[in-house]
């Protein structure tokens, strides 16, 4: 049979695998902060002692849109949003310095300020850990502060910093815990210059009217290949006919 | 099966979640002292079909490879104790707590449990209990000739009993606060326990120590928004029918797949 069966069969096979990337980024149109992945396709040329007439197709994963979601107010004191570019950083669980941006904080029982799924906040010397407060207040540049139990409300105690930076977003990737990591594996500075909003979180970016034209687009795209598989078939059923000695 | 239709039926799960989430927190509009819940979601782990920098060839190197998501999962319903509205309702036993804290009630079991709904009543025998008949702990017996009971804001009961000028002070309320209220879990009838992530209590008189204070003839309403409620339904409704329509699609392509080949 020829080889287009299977030029047609990769085509059909990453179409399927684009369009589970695709399912994943309208899976998680109400996750806060997620990030949406782009899928493209790769010609890959096939070299051999022929003639490099077969060119199969590929899908990567090429990237990730880093571009930041509407904000959505909650009213919640530990609720923060990014304004703009840059990203919290949290301690993985192997305490290697990772970003995300979904800002809906927590304290666990000993006041250590935690993310949603537990992972430990980075302020400027490591982990942050809130003393019992009347009130907590994290500052537009992520300063932490808080109204110690039994005092008045007049005393704010300063804390520390939440670590937050601003890599060239080239230089990052998501892994595949979701969170995302730099490259080159620097760790980075604090950026002064990234602020927050409390009181808000950022919703997913993926755009659903996108996303619903991708999934037809390639869903026609792979019913194409369909069909060729089809056409190839029907080629060798002819040469088959004709060659047949009755 | 395709993991496109897996990953779509996580969105689906999701979102169903989601809803159920939201239409608690309506159904509990008018319930004294409630708070709101919020669905948290976190994606799936990604798992590598092509590693970025394996070799596509002998001489050359995927510039990127593919990373497949899994679709996404409930991380947590979480409770917003955010100050609910406080209402007048001129009646001597209902009490807000304006700030933080909570009451602690004795459960039939013997265990503590703490509560924000302050619409006290009286049992047979005197005691100050819970709409369900929990006792109030510590545990307050009001005179049987009481005429009037005034609760201070600091918590001290004072009664007003027949043929007597003065007040006499019966006992005091003391409310309990938690490093980590949202770890508390909810049990229904308003309540909520201990547990580990929420901490041990501090326990104090109502107004000291960053604690609230109380407010005798008030109630606190539920802290539900209902316009804000009314928009997250429309928008998990959105998302449903968008992976509704993946899991078609999907089903689509393997229609075709299976009639056609």
């Amino acid at each position: 049979m020829d080889e287009m069966l299977y030029v047609t069969m990769s085509g059909a096979e990453n179409t399927f695998y684009a369009q589970s990337v695709n399912a994943n980024n309208l899976a998680n149109a109400s996750t806060t902060a997620f990030k949406a992945d782009l899928a493209q396709f790769r010609s890959m040329p096939v070299f051999g002692d022929s003639l490099p007439s077969r060119v199969y197709a590929l899908t990567e994963k090429a990237a990730t849109d880093f571009s930041p979601g509407a904000l959505i107010p909650t009213g919640r004191d530990l609720d923060m949003a990014i304004k703009g570019e840059g990203w919290f950083t949290v301690l993985n669980g192997q305490n290697k310095e990772a970003y995300m941006r979904n800002g809906s904080l927590k304290l666990d029982q000993d006041g250590k300020l935690l993310t949603e799924n537990d992972l430990a906040v980075m302020g400027e010397g490591g982990e942050i850990f809130i003393p019992p407060a009347q009130k907590i207040e994290i500052g537009i540049d992520g300063t932490v502060s808080y109204v110690p139990l039994g005092s008045s409300t007049n005393t704010q105690v300063v804390l520390d910093r939440i670590k937050l930076v601003r890599p060239d977003i080239k230089n990052l990737e998501k892994k595949e815990d979701g969170l995302i990591y730099t490259k080159d594996n620097a760790t980075l500075e604090r950026d002064i210059s990234v602020t927050l909003s409390s009181g808000f979180l950022e919703a997913s970016n993926v755009n659903a009217v996108e996303s619903i034209a991708n999934m037809i687009s390639l869903a026609r795209q792979f019913e194409i290949q369909l069909k060729l598989m089809k056409q190839a078939e029907q080629n060798d059923e002819a040469s088959t006919s004709i060659l047949t000695v009755s | 099966m395709h993991p496109a239709l897996w990953i779509s039926v996580t969105g689906l799960e999701a979102q169903n979640t989601d809803i159920r989430v939201i239409s608690n927190n309506l159904a509990n509009v008018s319930t004294t002292g409630y708070k709101k819940s919020r669905a948290v979601f976190e994606d799936l782990l990604y798992q590598n079909v092509r590693q970025p920098g394996g070799q596509s060839t002998e001489n050359t190197e995927l510039p990127s490879g593919l990373m497949l998501g899994t679709g996404v999962k409930t991380l947590a319903t979480q409770k917003i104790f955010s100050q609910g509205s406080v209402i007048n309702t001129q009646n001597q036993l209902d009490l807000a707590i304006n700030g933080k804290g909570f009451f602690q009630i004795t459960r039939p079991d013997g265990t503590i449990a703490y509560t924000r709904d302050g619409s006290f009543q009286l049992n047979s025998q005197g005691q100050i209990v819970t709409g369900n008949g929990y006792l109030l702990d510590p545990n307050i017996t009001v005179p049987d000739d009481t005429v009037s009971i005034t609760i201070g804001t600091d918590g001290i009961v004072s009664v007003l009993t027949q043929g007597n000028n003065t007040p006499q002070q019966i006992g005091n309320i003391e409310i309990s606060d938690f490093i980590n209220p949202a770890g508390l879990q909810p049990i229904g009838e308003n309540q909520y326990t201990e547990t580990a992530a929420s901490g041990t209590p501090t326990t104090g008189t109502p107004g000291l120590t960053g604690l609230g204070s109380l407010a005798q003839g008030s109630l606190e309403s539920s802290n539900v928004n209902v316009v804000e409620e009314l928009v997250r339904l429309i928008q998990t409704q959105r998302a449903y029918e968008m992976n509704a329509k993946s899991v078609e699609t999907v089903d689509g392509m393997l229609r075709y797949l299976s009639q056609n080949l």
